[in-house]
């Protein structure tokens, strides 16, 4: 019997593939016509392309939590929300480690390292914590998970305005914009380069990993999943605390892009995340999903928006335009995968 | 099937099991023997008792009495893992893959081969290996699929029941139960799936098969279990078999020259 497993079983599977290559053309399709229609070099500027990465980051780190967690046939409402409050208890964190009350209000922060370090560490566990929380409630209740982190969005957006009254952390340390999150390293901005290093442990991870294995596997067909000997609730749990880590991460990264907290900038960004998902060729019922898809995806919203802002377009087209591609891509991706199965 | 491993070493041996649910007795006083190399066919009517039976076997189910032997040692009663642990793997007559994951990566799902060292060890895929050993595999159970990287989604029915057979095959070392696993078949896709059973004995396995298909039992079995009413109650050779006799054993006739058990 002849198999062919050599060339063509090294390929990415040729859905995901050509996901990847549509969102690349249109990718470059949308920022051609930015850049012939907008001020001559303007957007192809490198402060530009800059301010892009930068704007891009947080919203890669939640978009790779989501494509596990959608891989897994679930869904994360939360993640906009939990960053949001890992940033609040991380900024606090800072505001309260990086020197005595005075000091702070003078803007001196003799131990700003110390009190960043810490923050990181907070937003982390902070960010983890709303993670394993999502988990817990879904595998032990055994409550949808659209319910589960609906409950958690509401719950974590609540506790970061109880956290800080309503208003944002004043007073972080300069270092954070200086030395963090305004930085390029080889013109490429810091927090980009966190994002994307993280998207290709993400591509690795789902690719090449046992749990990336079950996690499709769970979203696939879970009963199978489970019969094959699958610990179903483990990789359920894990999704859900990856997610929560990375929306963590994120949290860290929005305080160094602002140098403060913006409780209120943060309405849309887990639909644009999860956009961005579903775009990127993940299905929202489980079983198939690509970091790299997410990853290529998310730059979609944060293209249009500088685009719009350049070409004199209001900001909010950023929405309108987000949801027709969201609708046209997800109804293309049906077209040709009802091609593609048989019967 | 000219052989007669009738004559083999006993592997599996099951002895007075019960169990009933609520009111309803699902097995009374079944025995079973299993021999080495031996495609046993249990048939009988529905409510006799064949799922039981075999969910006993496989773990799902905790026998109310009984006890059940491998290879001379006492399986742990209602344990999948344990009864895994004792080379025993189950296809079940649906809900068996994952249809987004290609055919090597569910015939090893759960028993994903890793990479060596340190890689392995954070759980890195050793996919070259799942893809070779997949692709043997299908081969020698006669399986003619052009790809192993092919998400199962892509496959007919049948082949897709073969990978869950394939599955199983890869992680028994002794007993492969098949609890109907053409029940959601056609006709030409329960041939493919039923032509791996031989393969399967053929790699030193022991079958069970629960299946309604009496020609196709009598054709691919050695040897022939009617339960009736939670018991067993006839084995006879397939060679001595015809679906006559054996509906007439199912329904509780006295055939004079089948091997009648004692209650």
């Amino acid at each position: 019997m002849t198999v062919d497993v050599g060339r063509r079983s090294r390929l990415v599977p040729l859905g995901q593939l050509s996901t990847t290559v549509y969102i690349i053309v249109a990718l470059v399709v949308i920022v051609a016509a930015f850049a012939l229609t907008g001020p001559e070099g303007r957007f192809l500027s490198l402060t530009n392309l800059q301010a892009i990465g930068r704007n891009s980051a947080g919203l890669l780190l939640l978009a790779i939590g989501l494509t596990f967690v959608l891989g897994a046939g679930h869904i994360d409402l939360s993640v906009g929300a939990n960053l949001v409050l890992s940033s609040v208890v991380s900024a606090t964190m800072i505001v309260e480690l990086s020197g005595s009350k005075s000091e702070v209000a003078a803007g001196l922060h003799p131990n700003a390292w110390f009190a960043i370090a810490a923050g990181v560490l907070a937003a982390l566990v902070t960010g983890t914590a709303v993670g394993v929380i999502n988990g817990l409630l879904v595998t032990r209740l055994r409550v949808n998970s659209f319910v589960v982190t609906l409950g958690t969005m509401g719950i974590a957006t609540g506790a970061a305005r109880v956290i800080t009254n309503g208003s944002n952390v004043p007073n972080l340390p300069p270092q954070l914009q200086a030395d963090i999150g305004l930085r390029t390293v080889a013109a490429v901005p810091v927090p980009l380069i966190i994002a994307l290093m993280a998207g290709i442990v993400g591509i690795m991870v789902l690719r090449h990993t046992v749990f990336g294995r079950h996690t499709l596997a769970v979203g696939s067909a879970t009963n199978a999943a489970r019969r094959a000997g699958v610990n179903v609730d483990r990789t359920t749990m894990l999704v859900f605390t990856l997610a929560g880590f990375l929306a963590g991460a994120a949290g860290f990264l929005d305080i160094t892009r602002f140098g403060t907290t913006a409780i209120s900038g943060h309405e849309t960004t887990m639909l644009q995340a999860l956009s961005a998902v579903i775009i990127g060729g993940t299905s929202l019922f489980g079983g198939r999903a690509s970091v790299s898809g997410s990853i290529f995806a998310t730059f979609i919203p944060t293209v249009l928006l500088a685009g719009f802002v350049m070409v004199g377009l209001a900001p909010f087209y950023q929405g309108i335009a987000i949801g027709a591609v969201l609708i046209a891509a997800v109804w293309i991706d049906q077209l040709r995968r009802g091609r593609l199965r048989p019967n | 099937m000219p052989s007669t491993p009738t004559q083999n070493a006993p592997l599996l041996t099951a002895s007075g099991l019960k169990k009933s649910f609520g009111h309803v007795k699902a097995l009374r006083n079944a025995d079973l023997t299993i021999r080495e190399r031996e495609v046993v066919a249990i048939v009988g009517d529905n409510g006799a008792g064949k799922s039981t039976l075999i969910s006993c076997l496989s773990g799902a189910i905790l026998p109310d009495e009984g006890r059940i032997t491998v290879g001379g040692h006492e399986l742990e009663l209602g344990s999948i893992p344990a009864a895994m642990e004792a080379g025993i793997a189950t296809v079940y007559q649906d809900l068996a893959v994952a249809p987004h994951l290609s055919v090597a990566e569910n015939v090893y799902l759960s028993s994903e081969i890793r990479r060596g060292g340190l890689l392995g060890r954070l759980g890195v895929l050793n996919r070259a290996a799942m893809r070779e050993r997949a692709t043997e595999l299908m081969d020698s159970l006669g399986i003619q699929l052009d790809n192993v990287d092919k998400p199962v989604e892509e496959l007919s029915g049948g082949q897709r029941q073969v990978v869950a057979v394939a599955r199983a095959v890869s992680r028994a070392s002794r007993l492969v139960i098949m609890d109907e696993p053409t029940a959601a078949l056609g006709a030409r896709q329960s041939r493919i799936v039923l032509d791996t059973i031989t393969a399967t004995r053929d790699r030193g396995l022991s079958i069970i098969l629960v299946s309604h298909d009496l020609p196709r039992v009598i054709e691919i079995a050695d040897r022939i279990v009617v339960m009736r009413l939670g018991q067993v109650a006839a084995e006879l050779p397939a060679s001595e078999a015809t679906v006559a006799r054996i509906v007439g054993l199912m329904l509780g006739e006295q055939v004079p020259s089948g091997r009648e058990a004692t209650a």
